[in-house]
């Protein structure tokens, strides 16, 4: 479904992505680990078009996606739920939501979705008209997952969900996310710090240090591998 | 003079503060959505007000409101239907002249996109003020309304010394001004689209993730921003006369209204507008009218220099 | 800038002062000789705008107050004193100097736009004030007795040499000023407030003095416009016209440069002044529109005028044809790590239980880390844990909440960038910040005037800087023109030249190859040797092993662990930290 080949980005005079490639099935929970200044969520923002990418090309669903403003990509099946969150402060929590779904497919299903968003994550039914902004870490990862989600997505692409989180929370919502994706059949595709989790759950892993894949296997093949801790801590 | 003439001054200045200050308030709204979306110091925000004025000023003559609608209401409805064109009038500047200087695309630097707004706009500014001198003439013209001349006197009070007038051109102003902008905040809060305004102002990169047109949202922001000023400006025709220079005697009221609100809140800015015509007004107790400006100006330093974020109002977070 | 030849500079414009003074010397028609008697006003306006917006940045639309200023103070003089103009006008430049210094103490303290909105307020605020007080026209007084010692010529010609020889001046106080470090520190200003603070130019006092000369000029300048013209207006020397005028004839000719205002005054003015006397009866404010347009044209197509555009346009053809010249690679490549116990020897640098939140979040908690001198010392930990945050304390962009700070036992908590970098800490960003605008070299010196008197010391301890690093043959180079590496390379290089005994690098491998990476470390290795201590942030974990003597590790704003590379990387929590406790339960 999504396609990714040999994509080198940077910002400015820094290269951070070094001919990137990976794939990720219809269905499949693929998750990307690597430590910091690998390029995780650089490779996101180069998927969802923040980033323009210097080489390379990038397929989703059959489309050339650099073809495509980076505003049209979420109408095409993306939903990209950003590294820190990053939910709007001064929206209630329902306007949030009503954001996620700005999309047509998001639009035709909404009340369906909005139930089933209630369904996973009741605080975010319990506290509706709460400012965004007044809502706890964990609650506020909860309504960045819950406004992705509510496109009818796709793809579903989380940047570090669990970062900053206190380790209950981050099983929480850790629990979610597997939770909808077996549920659904969604297409996930996860960065993520907790290494373990990531790939114990996903079908698929790959390894990103210093902007390169270095490592790619199934579940099996990474879980206990000693590369990945070499990766993050350089000995 | 003894207290009950000071009281009376003093009540005749606050009445007239809060009526020219809700237009104010209206006015200020305008640039409060542009501040606050985009960030945008527009420079030019006086003159497309200038502008509005004059469209007014032209439905009502030209176009035939005023056979429509007489003289007493005339320019009440001109003023509105200022808005709509300036509206127009700042998509399309935008489009071709601002948006390339501000916006996602606008700046790698975000002091250099700044630079850039500043002195664009700045530009813009001579051009719309000059070339209106050109296309409207120096002489000054207004659509008073008739209203404008009578006021309903409140009174007497304070056993019999006091009495005070409400100018009844500017009573009618001034709601019109407090409707507008109720109008318009509930737009902003039940829209998609104020919805998707406010998000992208909150945060443009998120906004970009759920499909959100950041650009488009600005330029909407814009053209609506230069619109509500316009009818705040055709409002203050109806009481006023008014020349193509007019838009540099309201643009550092409309910052100093928007600074004191806070930027970022659209309620705010009302506020503070509604703050920057009671000073205005009750400056004139003790200082000469010329000075009523300079006043303002004072108060704008104030408080940018000691409270640049605003009385009313949350700061604006941008994750 | 440094390398600009001062002797050909004087002499071209002395060459254009003597020819345009000799072509005015054959014009009769009095409107033509009032033209040229006003382009070179306009020329020390666009200067002194220049001066204070052009090379620092800080864009002011509010000359227009010094100028009227200026000319209603040789008016007033005129009239009540009877002060003749010649005192007059240095007295106008002393009052525009004050009333720079005046404006500025209180608006350098707002940031970008407010600056600009608050210097727009100024000179209408003075249009009221003055138009209140009565002065709506004022006509200075003709003195047929002592005409000339009132500047008031027979022979029209005489005002046009007159503006000349001002203009003339302020061009060569201008260049005076690009050549030496007054110039430098406002370019660097302008480029990156911040590195240029972290690099030890105290930037309130230079934009001080950049406000106070600018203002002398443009008071002078409004002097002389009042003895040309012999009538004061409000709206004709407070009016916003004229801060447009200043900021126009600037940056169309080129921003920050000493001819630009000339081209843009020369180019400008007369076609501005001419449209208004041919159409000015048919198209009323058809200035205000040429003015208008040429500002809109130049914001974009030529962002910094045509001086620059045109130069930038010779420079990539002239860079194009010259080969690459390799970096000179320092001495050797060490690849082993090298294991040195430092936890003795005097301290270096002392954080004593500093914390820093910034409103709920706490990115800073209760750390304390003694740094020994000479040592290379290692900052890690996962994303978010606050070690940027850290070196923004250290470095005094940010203010703790609590704890201490101690620079070689002297406490420096609450001082500024630019005095902790003058009392020994250097540093680099995270960001790369280089002064784009300048070369290689005089990106470096701007770190030397911390601690050198001369410019001539200055350029010399640059020099060897650069060598220190590997980049002397890349002296003349624009900074705009690096690689990443020479970039990185630069930064360091940039806070050596301040001598610092303490260098508190951000990041600096980001984004290099393996072979690059090398290569800075070499060089950071040879700094150690030297005896400078070495705080390095790092993610690039392969590199660091290999670098530093010792480890202290963040998380979530607190001291998790420090020691040796091979403690660290085996430590639980550490693996906890970086890759989660279920994997290391997986992988006990």
């Amino acid at each position: 479904m999504l396609e990714i080949e040999n994509v080198s980005a940077g910002y400015g005079a820094v290269p951070v992505l070094k001919s990137v490639s990976l794939r990720v099935k219809r269905g499949e929970f693929a998750a990307i680990v690597g430590p910091n200044g690998a390029g995780k969520t650089t490779l996101f923002k180069t998927i969802s078009g923040i980033v323009r990418p210097t080489s390379g090309n990038i397929r989703f669903d059959g489309h050339d996606l650099l073809a495509i403003a980076p505003s049209a990509r979420a109408h095409l099946g993306i939903a990209h739920v950003p590294e820190g969150r990053q939910i709007f402060p001064s929206l209630t929590v329902l306007e949030n939501l009503e954001m996620g779904a700005y999309t047509p497919a998001g639009r035709h299903a909404w009340k369906d979705n909005l139930e089933k968003v209630h369904q996973w994550f009741p605080v975010l039914a319990q506290r509706a008209s709460a400012r965004a902004g007044e809502l706890s870490g964990g609650q506020q990862q909860m309504l960045a997952i819950a406004r992705g989600l509510a496109s009818s997505p796709k793809l579903l692409m989380l940047d570090e969900p669990s970062m900053g989180l206190a380790p209950t929370a981050a099983d929480e919502i850790f629990e979610r996310i597997v939770a909808i994706h077996s549920g659904s059949g969604l297409t996930v595709l996860l960065v993520e710090q907790r290494v373990a989790e990531a790939l114990h759950y996903a079908d698929r892993g790959y390894v990103l240090e210093g902007g390169r894949v270095v490592l790619e296997g199934s579940h099996d093949e990474l879980k206990s591998n000693d590369r990945i801790r070499q990766a993050y801590l350089g000995m | 003079m003894n207290i009950a003439q000071f009281l009376e001054n003093f009540l005749q200045s606050l009445i007239a503060g809060l009526l020219t200050g809700s237009i104010y308030g209206l006015m200020c709204v305008g640039l409060s959505v542009i501040f606050g979306v985009m960030r945008v110091i527009n420079f030019a925000h006086g003159d497309f007000m200038m502008l509005g004025m004059y469209a007014a000023y032209y439905a009502f003559g030209l176009l035939g409101i005023h056979a429509l609608f007489g003289s007493a209401a005339g320019p009440y409805v001109a003023a509105l239907l200022a808005g709509p064109v300036i509206f127009l009038a700042g998509v399309l500047a935008h489009r071709l002249l601002i948006g390339k200087v501000t916006g996602m695309r606008g700046s790698v630097l975000q002091s250099e996109g700044h630079y850039a707004q500043l002195i664009l706009t700045l530009g813009l500014a001579l051009i719309l003020q000059n070339g209106g001198l050109y296309l409207f003439g120096s002489t000054p013209v207004s659509i008073a309304t008739p209203l404008a001349s009578n006021a309903w006197p409140v009174g007497p009070l304070y056993a019999d010394k006091i009495e005070v007038f409400v100018n009844q051109g500017q009573m009618v102003a001034a709601v019109i001004a407090v409707v507008v902008v109720l109008g318009f905040v509930l737009v902003m809060n039940r829209s998609r689209l104020g919805k998707s305004l406010r998000a992208a102002a909150d945060n443009p990169e998120a906004a970009t993730y759920m499909g959100i047109d950041v650009e488009r949202s600005h330029r909407l922001a814009f053209g609506f921003g230069v619109g509500i000023t316009a009818i705040g400006g055709g409002l203050l025709a109806s009481g006023t006369s008014f020349q193509p220079y007019v838009g540099l005697e309201y643009v550092i009221v409309m910052y100093a209204g928007v600074v004191l609100g806070g930027l970022g809140s659209v309620p705010g800015a009302f506020f503070g507008g509604l703050t920057i015509g009671l000073v205005q007004q009750l400056s004139t107790l003790f200082l000469p009218n010329q000075l009523q400006n300079t006043a303002i100006f004072v108060f704008f330093l104030f408080i940018v220099l000691l409270r640049p974020q605003g009385l009313f109002g949350a700061a604006l977070r941008r994750t | 800038m440094l390398d600009v030849n001062w002797r050909r500079q004087t002499l071209l414009i002395g060459a254009f002062a003597v020819a345009y003074g000799v072509l005015a010397a054959f014009v009769e028609h009095s409107y033509y000789l009032l033209i040229l008697a006003v382009v070179p006003v306009w020329a020390v306006m666009g200067l002194a705008w220049n001066l204070l917006s052009g090379y620092s940045g800080f864009v002011s639309f509010g000359h227009a107050a010094f100028f009227g200023l200026g000319a209603y103070f040789v008016a007033l003089a005129q009239i009540h004193w009877g002060l003749s103009p010649w005192l007059g006008i240095p007295g106008a430049a002393v009052i525009g100097a004050c009333a720079g210094l005046v404006v500025g103490i209180p608006t350098f303290r707002l940031r970008g736009h407010y600056f600009a909105l608050a210097m727009l307020a100024y000179p209408l605020a003075l249009l009221y004030v003055f138009e209140w007080l009565g002065y709506q026209e004022l006509a200075l007084p003709m003195q047929r007795d002592h005409a000339f010692a009132y500047m008031q010529f027979e022979n029209q010609h005489l005002y046009v040499w007159l503006a000349l020889a001002m203009m003339v001046g302020a061009m060569l106080l201008t260049g005076r000023v690009e050549r030496s470090r007054f110039g430098m520190a406002l370019v660097a200003i302008r480029e990156d407030e911040a590195a240029a603070e972290a690099a030890g130019i105290r930037t309130l006092a230079w934009k001080l003095k950049a406000i106070t000369l600018s203002g002398a000029l443009a008071g002078a300048a409004g002097g002389f416009y009042a003895v040309v013209l012999l009538v004061v207006t409000p709206p004709a020397v407070f009016g916003m016209l004229v801060s447009a005028q200043a900021l126009i004839v600037a940056m169309f000719g080129g921003v920050a440069t000493l001819w630009g205002p000339v081209i843009g005054a020369v180019v400008l003015v007369p076609l501005s002044e001419i449209l208004h006397a041919q159409l000015g009866n048919i198209i009323p404010g058809i200035q205000g529109v040429v003015y208008g347009v040429a500002i809109v044209a130049v914001i974009l197509l030529a962002p910094e005028g045509v001086f620059w555009k045109v130069k930038d346009m010779l420079v990539r053809r002239r860079e194009r044809s010259v080969p690459e010249l390799a970096a000179a690679i320092v001495a050797d490549v060490v690849v082993l790590p090298v294991n040195r116990q430092r936890s003795d020897g005097p301290i270096a640098m002392e954080v004593r239980s500093v914390s820093k939140a910034f409103g709920g979040l706490q990115a800073v908690r209760d750390v304390s880390i003694r740094i020994t001198r000479g040592e290379i010392l290692g900052i890690i930990g996962p994303n978010g844990a606050g070690k940027t945050t850290l070196f923004n304390l250290l470095n005094g962009f940010i203010a703790t909440d609590q704890g201490d700070i101690l620079f070689e036992g002297v406490d420096i908590a609450g001082r500024r960038p630019y005095e902790i970098c003058a009392a020994g800490v250097g540093r680099t960003f995270q960001v790369v910040r280089p002064f784009r605008r300048m070369s290689v070299l005089e990106n470096v010196v701007i770190g030397a005037y911390v601690h050198c008197a001369t410019d001539a010391q200055a350029r010399a301890t640059a020099e060897a800087a650069l060598a220190q690093v590997g980049l002397q043959y890349q002296q003349h180079k624009s900074a705009s023109m690096l690689t990443n590496k020479e970039l990185r390379l630069l930064e360091i290089a940039r806070a050596l030249a301040g001598q610092p005994r303490l260098l508190l690098l951000d990041e600096t491998l980001a984004g290099l190859g393996a072979a690059e990476v090398d290569e800075i470390i070499a060089v950071v290795r040879k700094l150690a040797t030297q005896g400078i201590t070495i705080v390095i942030i790092e993610h690039t974990m392969q590199a660091m092993v290999r670098l530093v003597d010792r480890f202290v590790v963040l998380n979530e704003g607190a001291l998790l662990a420090e020691g040796l590379p091979q403690d660290i990387t085996r430590n639980s929590a550490v693996i906890d930290a970086y890759l989660g406790k279920r994997w290391r339960a997986a992988n006990a």
